[in-house]
């Protein structure tokens, strides 16, 4: 146990040096499967184990059948963004909000849920919204804050509302089913719009300069924006419906694997922008090399990860805080608590992914030792995931805004950010609190087949 | 020196090419494969062996210049404490070299296990594609890897202006 | 104890495998060394056909192989998938270890590693959502069936081959991804099959027998003192080890079917004597072919054949 928190300590501070997670990871990791296989790091029999462990990981990993979703759902992002359903998200919502006290902010906060449903990133989420409501909400006199703050945070459900990189990830490292935690991840991405919704109002009704009400929409304008719409539901639909097991009927009987989904939902975001004139050879070409730069680093921080959580496992950690649990008798509710309070410690610092797998491969054993559903727990991860994302200093989804506007202080976004963070707290507990919220869907799943 | 970096950037075209092929395929054949079992019931026998390989294709491809690209995911938590004692670059320098030293090892071990897996006649179930292949393309993917983070480390040290232009 | 070994495993971790085989590994070796020598469980340290490297190299010290997953690196373990034998889990694991010892070891594909234990599940039945009760029914399916000679066998009788790892067969049925899937009956249980495949075709001796390996790392027997090294060789290594491991196949294949008979809407369907007529026929044609193939590596095929069947059949 204690070579395990050495090397936790260490990598946290090659991390903090910069250097990349991959490197840090898999350099602790090695050397310490060394020292756990031949009692020091330096032992020749210790050290070859732990090479051909890299080795092997290096090679199996990049060719893990269920982690061909990740290219696909992030391909499947950028197709739909060259398809310009960013903007018809937003446009609708506009449509039905926009002339509210905040309604264009809360527009985009809905849009932001909307474009979730077909992106697997929260900053891919954000970036592209940033893009799409940003100058409108200028151009009401919405204060800074009010709305950098809601892209910010509307960012943040890309990695809740399925698809997500994030749920396949920690699928991958927990061994549980990507299509649950993909439907687990529905309910509580629904409760995010509404409680962010009550952010803006919150917000508004503080400072009703904050968000001016804009024009009021015809109801054949809301038709017709509405009628604009069809790609994105259709997208939606594919893939979720699809894993859901809505083509699940005579003669079609068609239900979709995750990578079936993936593969289905990027299909059908490119030929939908082709068919819209969104596409040439050469933005086809920028897309496909966009997702594969993003693959290869995404997969080569899960090959790092991997081989960390091997080194923690020889080291019985995971067993050896069961032990401490149950051995203090600690009521399992106080080792929840006590574990999101370290994860929104970490998310200060931390962004989504590193804390994932910095932390999964430790609590996971600890969580389900107590009784606790790995799909629930899940989501949980996530949700905090997504709550470090807006969490000062190091806020990514904010500083993404900070790149795409520009002319705005980090500062100005964190303190537009404050009342979403304490919606995300409000969300969580109620997660925590009442976990059927997570559990429905996935339950009435399992119900597939009888 | 300007003139092997011009061509290393040009010869980087070729990979990247590569990598956007085989992402396409995946596309496709994920696609075709859905199409083909619930209309024809005749799903592609091989899809799940072709899914990785072409997985391990986009990933090695693209590999080296996404480590010498800064594409590797880092938390850039203390850029502003590194950029204020001017010690960025010295740090870069620092991380590069150490990162592709690094590598040294691993490349070596998937180089063995590749030959093993050739010694035993290791194949894909279906197309029978021995999978040593693979392992050689990820040890050639590594070593390309190591190397260039090697000579990024080295050029930012000595020659930083020959790599001031875009990739 | 003086020595801990390190055990890494796949399968999930209530599976029969984890949950019973290692702790029976466990027991024999405390016993046979006075528990001087004892091991330990690792789970998910490397997926399936990665265990081989692994102890290859001492990233563990003993490990479970399934040899379909490795296809062209074993041959002469097909000689045990064949379908035809007849006999429980234990009796196939017994004739197996005897026929490796003086036949199959000859072709060495195992260099490398010590194999302690060679054992098979017991007959794989195929498990469909629809019912199946005739052969003929099998042509055109959509199942999941490993390589080797379950794929020969799929192959022969018309179904399209599904190719998914154990663990995820529940959500590959439950998507209907796959028709049906040829498992063992324990899988009924181990995998949840009852919930997504009610329904059993089942041929007497199965559709084939899937073979398995406990593989140890070479040097760490070395390492070990000269008389645990006799004893674990004596007691444990070998015919013990795979006749128990055997005997747990036969234990969790009953409670296959035990869950399959409480499970509302699950059947089990008995082949009828014509299309076991029919399947013998199919099974003579693929023993022809991999025996051939099992003689190319310069066993003596036929021999080794008969051998488990004499075997086999004098229990
Ligand atoms: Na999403
Ligand atoms: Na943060």
């Amino acid at each position: 146990m204690t070579a395990a928190l050495i090397g936790f300590a260490i990598v946290l501070i090659l991390v903090l040096v910069r250097l990349p997670i991959v490197f840090a990871m898999g350099l602790v990791g090695t050397l310490g499967f060394a020292y756990e296989r031949g009692g020091s790091i330096f032992d020749e029999r210790g050290l070859k184990a732990a090479m051909s462990m890299v080795g092997r990981q290096i090679t199996d990993t990049a060719q893990d059948y269920g982690l061909s979703v990740v290219p696909l759902f992030i391909l499947m992002g950028l197709f739909v963004n060259k398809g310009g359903m960013a903007r018809e998200l937003y446009a609708v919502s506009n449509a039905f909000l926009g002339h509210m006290r905040g309604g264009i902010a809360m527009a985009t906060v809905a849009a932001c849920g909307g474009f979730s449903a077909i992106c697997g990133s929260s900053l891919a989420t954000a970036a592209t919204m940033s893009k799409v409501a940003m100058p409108q909400m200028r151009r009401y006199g919405y204060s800074d804050e009010l709305s950098t703050a809601s892209i910010a945070a509307g960012g943040t459900l890309g990695i809740l509302i399925p698809p997500s990189v994030i749920l396949v990830i920690y699928g991958l490292l927990t061994e549980t089913s990507i299509g649950k935690l993909f439907m687990a991840g529905i309910i509580p991405g629904i409760l995010g719009i509404l409680f962010y919704l009550f952010a803006v109002r919150w917000t508004v009704w503080r400072n009703p300069e904050a968000g001016p009400a804009g024009e009021r929409a015809t109801w054949s304008e809301r038709i017709r924006a509405l009628g604009s719409v069809w790609a994105v539901l259709l997208l939606f639909f594919l893939v979720i419906g699809g894993l859901y097991g809505a083509f699940d009927f005579e003669p079609l009987n068609l239900t979709f694997s995750p990578t079936e989904a993936a593969g289905m939902g990027a299909a059908g975001a490119f030929l939908i922008a082709l068919f819209r004139g969104g596409l040439t050879v050469g933005s086809t070409f920028e897309v496909l090399k966009e997702t594969c730069f993003t693959a290869s680093a995404l997969f080569a921080v899960l090959i790092g990860a991997q081989i960390f959580s091997n080194f923690i496992n020889l080291a019985g950690l995971p067993e050896a805080l069961i032990a401490m649990v149950t051995a203090y008798d600690v009521a399992p509710f106080v080792v929840i608590l006590m574990i999101l309070g370290i994860y929104i410690i970490l998310g200060c610092v931390f962004e989504s992914l590193s804390m994932l797998l910095l932390t999964v491969p430790i609590f996971f054993p600890l969580v389900t030792s107590l009784g606790y559903d790995p799909i629930w727990f899940g989501i949980v991860v996530v949700v905090v995931t997504e709550i470090s994302l807006i969490t000062p200093p190091v806020g990514l989804n904010v500083f993404i805004l900070k790149g795409v506007v520009g002319d705005v202080s980090t500062g100005t976004i964190f303190r537009g950010v404050t009342p979403f963070w304490v919606a995300d707290i409000f969300r969580l507990a109620l997660i925590v609190l009442v976990p059927i919220v997570v559990l429905y869907l996935p339950e009435q799943m399992g119900a597939l087949g009888h | 020196m300007t003139p092997i970096i011009q061509l290393v950037r040009r010869a980087s075209a070729l990979p990247v090419i590569v990598a956007c092929i085989a992402l396409f395929i995946l596309m496709a054949m994920t696609f075709c494969d859905v199409i083909l079992r619930s209309v024809f019931n005749a799903p592609i026998e091989a899809a799940t062996e072709l899914t990785r390989i072409l997985m391990a294709i986009l990933v090695f491809s693209v590999l080296p210049i996404v480590s010498t690209t800064n594409g590797h995911i880092a938390v850039d938590l203390t850029d502003g404490f590194f950029h204020r004692l001017h010690l960025s670059r010295a740090r870069d320098v620092v991380i590069y070299v150490v990162s592709g030293i690094m590598l040294f090892w691993p490349v070596q071990r998937v180089w063995v296990l590749a030959e093993r897996a050739r010694d035993y006649g290791d194949v894909t179930e279906y197309l029978s594609i021995p999978t040593y292949l693979i392992g050689w393309f990820i040890t050639l993917s590594v070593a390309i890897t190591a190397l260039v983070m090697i000579a990024t480390g080295l050029l930012k040290a000595f020659a930083p202006n020959t790599l001031s232009e875009p990739m | 104890a003086d020595y801990t070994l390190t055990i890494s495993s796949w399968a999930p971790p209530t599976h029969g495998i984890n949950a019973k085989m290692w702790p029976k590994f466990v027991e024999m070796v405390e016993e046979a060394t006075d528990g001087q020598v004892t091991a330990e469980l690792k789970l998910g340290i490397a997926p399936p056909p990665a265990q081989m490297d692994l102890i290859m190299d001492g990233a563990a010290d003993a490990s479970i192989i399934f040899h379909g997953y490795q296809p062209g690196r074993f041959v002469t373990t097909k000689l045990i998938e064949l379908p035809g034998y007849e006999g429980s889990a234990e009796d196939a694991s017994v004739a197996y270890w005897r026929a490796y010892d003086q036949h199959l070891k000859a072709a060495d594909e195992h260099r490398g590693v010590k194999v302690i234990a060679l054992h098979t599940h017991g007959p794989a039945q195929l498990h469909s959502s629809a019912p199946v009760t005739t052969l003929d029914e099998v042509s055109g399916l959509k199942v999941r069936i490993p390589g080797g000679v379950g794929g020969d066998v799929g192959a022969a009788l018309g179904a399209t081959g599904i190719q998914v790892p154990a663990p995820k067969v529940y959500e590959t049925l439950a998507s209907k991804a796959a028709d049906g899937v040829v498992m063992p009956l324990e899988s009924r249980k181990g995998f949840k099959l009852t919930e997504v495949a009610q329904n059993v075709y089942e041929m007497p001796g199965g559709l084939y027998r899937g073979s398995f390996a406990f593989i140890m790392n070479e040097d760490t027997f070395a390492d070990l003192p000269p008389e645990l090294q006799t004893a674990l060789e004596e007691n444990v290594f070998g015919e013990p080890l795979s006749r128990e491991i055997g005997k747990i196949w036969d234990e969790i294949d009953a409670t296959g079917r035990e869950a399959t008979e409480a499970a509302e809407g699950n059947a089990i369907n008995a082949a009828t004597d014509a299309d076991m007529e029919k399947f013998s026929a199919i099974a003579e044609d693929i023993r022809g072919k991999v025996i051939a193939e099992v003689d190319a590596t310069g066993v003596d095929a036929q021999a080794a054949y008969d051998m488990i069947k004499s075997e086999m059949s004098s229990n």
